[in-house]
């Protein structure tokens, strides 16, 4: 199995109140909420977390894309990705991803994604979202009747621009351009491996199987409510006449390691409900524009990807103790949390866990005791599952000695041990929780 | 009742679907965001004084897979003009409703000798940013096009009551997507611009109730037409057929037949 590191990076100071004295998280969200001095220091602990993850040895590191909301503060995920990739070596960049029918041309997306792919050695992971209603709709002003044309459109003519070595005229329904020559090309040849973050619609399987793309079910609902939609999908992929591999899917989960399960609660609980309670407050008139679900989708019942409306909604009745056992959450000890792992890879077949660690305003300590517990302890338990698949769907970089790094800064530290030694002179670490984790 | 027909324009070769009844000259209606809920009370009246023609837009209900096909006002325009030559109609007049109302208006100033009368009712297509309206698409999924009603509740019992939940629900959903197609993000569709263009006697009728445009805004439609009335319906909402069928069918029967603007009674609900 391959474990990657994701943060939404969501706004960490909203008010108690929020639920009842705000609308909407997303497109009408109350700017004066923002702080950008504040934000700075948000955004350099939130890129400090990647980092981290990173040097714990994760496969990858996710970054993504939303604008105009307090739920996810990257408008523009290549800006964070090409910060990773100059600050970090070995690990995929996980882009889930650039939601490529934003844009005009789209031969920008190919192009930004070709700079990742060559600044970082070829450690790009490219995720193409259709994008969430509230994003694409709503704060971009896409038209919802014609997002999916325009979504296959994007795709067609990046994958060609990528691959094509030649000068090609594109004359498309959305975009014309008379002569499509990107520079710089990636190193992937003909592209990085492709990952497709989506809901439940048949359109997108049946797209994922036809292109052999990685579909990422990115659900905050949990593994069980999951399965029967990546059960739906496995045999969709057998339909089709794909041979199974378990690295054909991902899946995000959400993951609370700690000592035992009273330490558990006691760390992470309060962040949890902020997300849940805050982060996901979406009003319903923004989550499905008209035309954004195809009539496929609204014929099997499936609703919105992201929002309260996804299933996510029943979390804010449920105990700490019920959000583990309807599976919202791994959450105990590092066995604990590794037989539930297991619990996922069997339940859904999926060798790529996206997996978050920190949720809504939890502070920097309290988000590397987590993800250090769980590079340490947990990962090494249940690595080897599916060891007999190849993964096609993981990048393909430059040998190590190819691979060009940022020259030093004189007077600069940078990395974990400098990370720690500044959470060590701010005497920040959390009540319960050990300065250098749990197991150095 | 007439039923619904099918017809294959000449040129054009789409397949339109139409209710067609009544005798006299002929008058081209053109629904709204939410379609047409079959032949409905307001035709039925005016089918009493013409030969009433009311075909789906490509895109909204049965011929929603042709919503590919159209992109472009010029798209509309021509595909109502393959209608015309189809039936043998060389001079209608035309009454558009909502989103009709804007096709109505385009289809009369690019084909102006095809136009006898013109009514617009409730019409979509400017936008004034001091008297936006509410989103008409940011809407609760419970009620999409409560909104278009001047009170919510009349959707369940004007629109959704007597149809089958999942396929009214989809087809609601479907209408919307066609009317975003054409006016997302903000119903302004460059049709003021057209507007001096119009030569037909034109009625504005705009509605006391209507949410999502605003009744002001009939004012400025009117001040771009040359020979035409503005007058506003109270207590109607922007699905105005639905809710005042009679009322609706008399402006329009008194215009086209009579150049007069009538000042119909309109019906008051119940208190849900």
């Amino acid at each position: 199995m391959k474990f990657h590191w994701f943060n939404l990076m969501p706004w960490p100071d909203l008010p108690d109140d929020f639920r009842e004295t705000h609308n909407s998280v997303w497109v009408d969200v109350d700017s004066r909420l923002y702080d950008p001095v504040r934000g700075h220091e948000v955004y350099n602990d939130y890129l400090d977390m990647l980092e981290f993850a990173a040097d714990q040895g994760f496969d990858g590191i996710g970054v993504n894309e939303h604008h105009q909301n307090a739920y996810g503060m990257m408008p523009s995920p290549q800006i964070m990705a090409a910060t990773l990739a100059r600050r970090t070596r070995d690990v995929s960049i996980l882009l889930l991803g650039q939601s490529i029918a934003y844009y005009n041309p789209p031969t920008r997306v190919a192009e930004e994604m070709a700079m990742l792919d060559v600044m970082s050695g070829g450690r790009l992971i490219a995720g193409f979202p259709a994008g969430t209603s509230m994003d694409g709709n709503y704060a971009v002003g896409v038209n919802p009747a014609t997002l999916r044309e325009r979504y296959q459109e994007a795709h067609d003519l990046i994958k060609k621009a990528w691959a094509e070595p030649d000068v090609f005229a594109w004359n498309g329904k959305y975009h014309k351009l008379r002569y499509v020559n990107i520079w710089p090309r990636p190193i992937q040849y003909p592209s990085p491996p492709v990952w497709i973050p989506g809901g439940g619609s048949i359109e997108t399987w049946d797209f994922c199987a036809e292109n052999e793309y990685n579909y990422s079910y990115l659900s905050f609902s949990g593994y069980l409510r999951a399965e029967n939609l990546m059960q739906g999908f496995w045999q969709r992929m057998e339909e089709m006449g794909q041979d199974f591999n378990p690295y054909q899917g991902a899946f995000a989960q959400q993951v609370c390691v700690a000592n035992n399960m009273a330490e558990a609660q006691e760390l992470y609980e309060e962040h949890i409900r902020y997300f849940f309670e805050r982060c996901l407050h979406v009003s319903p008139t923004f989550a499905d524009a008209p035309g954004y679900r195809t009539e496929a989708t609204i014929r099997a019942g499936l609703q919105a990807q992201v929002g309260l409306a996804g299933g996510s909604a029943r979390a804010l009745d449920l105990s700490w103790d019920e959000l583990i056992e309807e599976g919202f959450i791994l959450a105990g000890s590092p066995d604990d949390v590794a037989q539930q792992m297991e619990k996922v890879a069997d339940t859904l077949n999926v060798g790529h866990i996206v997996t978050l660690m920190h949720f809504g305003n939890m502070p920097l300590e309290k988000t590397l005791y987590n993800t250090e517990l769980f590079a340490q302890k947990v990962i090494p338990q249940i690595k080897d599952k599916f060891s007999e698949y190849e993964d096609k769907w993981s990048p393909h970089p430059l040998p190590a000695a190819d691979m060009r790094m940022p020259r030093e800064v004189p007077g600069r530290e940078v990395g974990t041990a400098a990370l720690r030694a500044r959470l060590a002179s701010e005497q920040a670490v959390p009540e319960g929780a050990p300065a250098g984790g749990g197991g150095d | 009742m007439p039923d619904l027909q099918t017809v294959t324009t000449q040129p054009g070769n789409r397949e339109v679907y139409y209710y067609r009844a009544g005798s006299g000259e002929p008058l081209l209606f053109l629904h709204g965001s939410i379609g047409l809920t079959g032949w409905e009370e307001s035709l039925e009246i005016l089918s009493q004084s013409f030969d009433v023609i009311a075909p789906f837009h490509p895109g909204w209900g049965p011929a929603k897979e042709q919503l590919t096909d159209v992109s472009t006002t010029l798209d509309l325009v021509v595909h109502y003009d393959d209608l015309l030559e189809t039936l043998g109609l060389d001079r209608v007049s035309v009454a558009g409703v909502s989103v009709g109302g804007w096709i109505a208006a385009e289809f009369a100033a690019i084909m102006r000798r095809r136009v006898d009368k013109l009514v617009l009712i409730n019409p979509l297509g400017i936008w004034d940013e001091a008297n936006p309206g509410e989103d008409f698409f940011a809407q609760s999924p419970a009620s999409p096009t409560g909104v278009q009603f001047s009170d919510s509740d009349l959707r369940k019992s004007l629109l959704v009551e007597g149809r089958d939940g999942l396929e009214a629900m989809l087809q609601e959903a479907l209408d919307l997507r066609a009317t975003a197609k054409f006016l997302w993000p903000i119903p302004d569709s460059g049709v003021e611009a057209h507007l001096p263009r119009i030569g037909a006697p034109t009625l504005v009728v705009t509605s006391g109730g209507d949410r999502v445009l605003p009744a002001v805004l009939g004012d400025r439609w009117q001040a771009s037409i040359a020979e035409s009335q503005a007058t506003v319906l109270p207590a109607a909402g922007h699905a105005a057929q639905l809710e005042q069928p009679v009322a609706v069918a008399e402006l329009i029967r008194a215009w086209v037949a009579d150049s007069t603007v009538a000042t119909p009674e309109v019906k008051v609900f119940a208190p849900a």
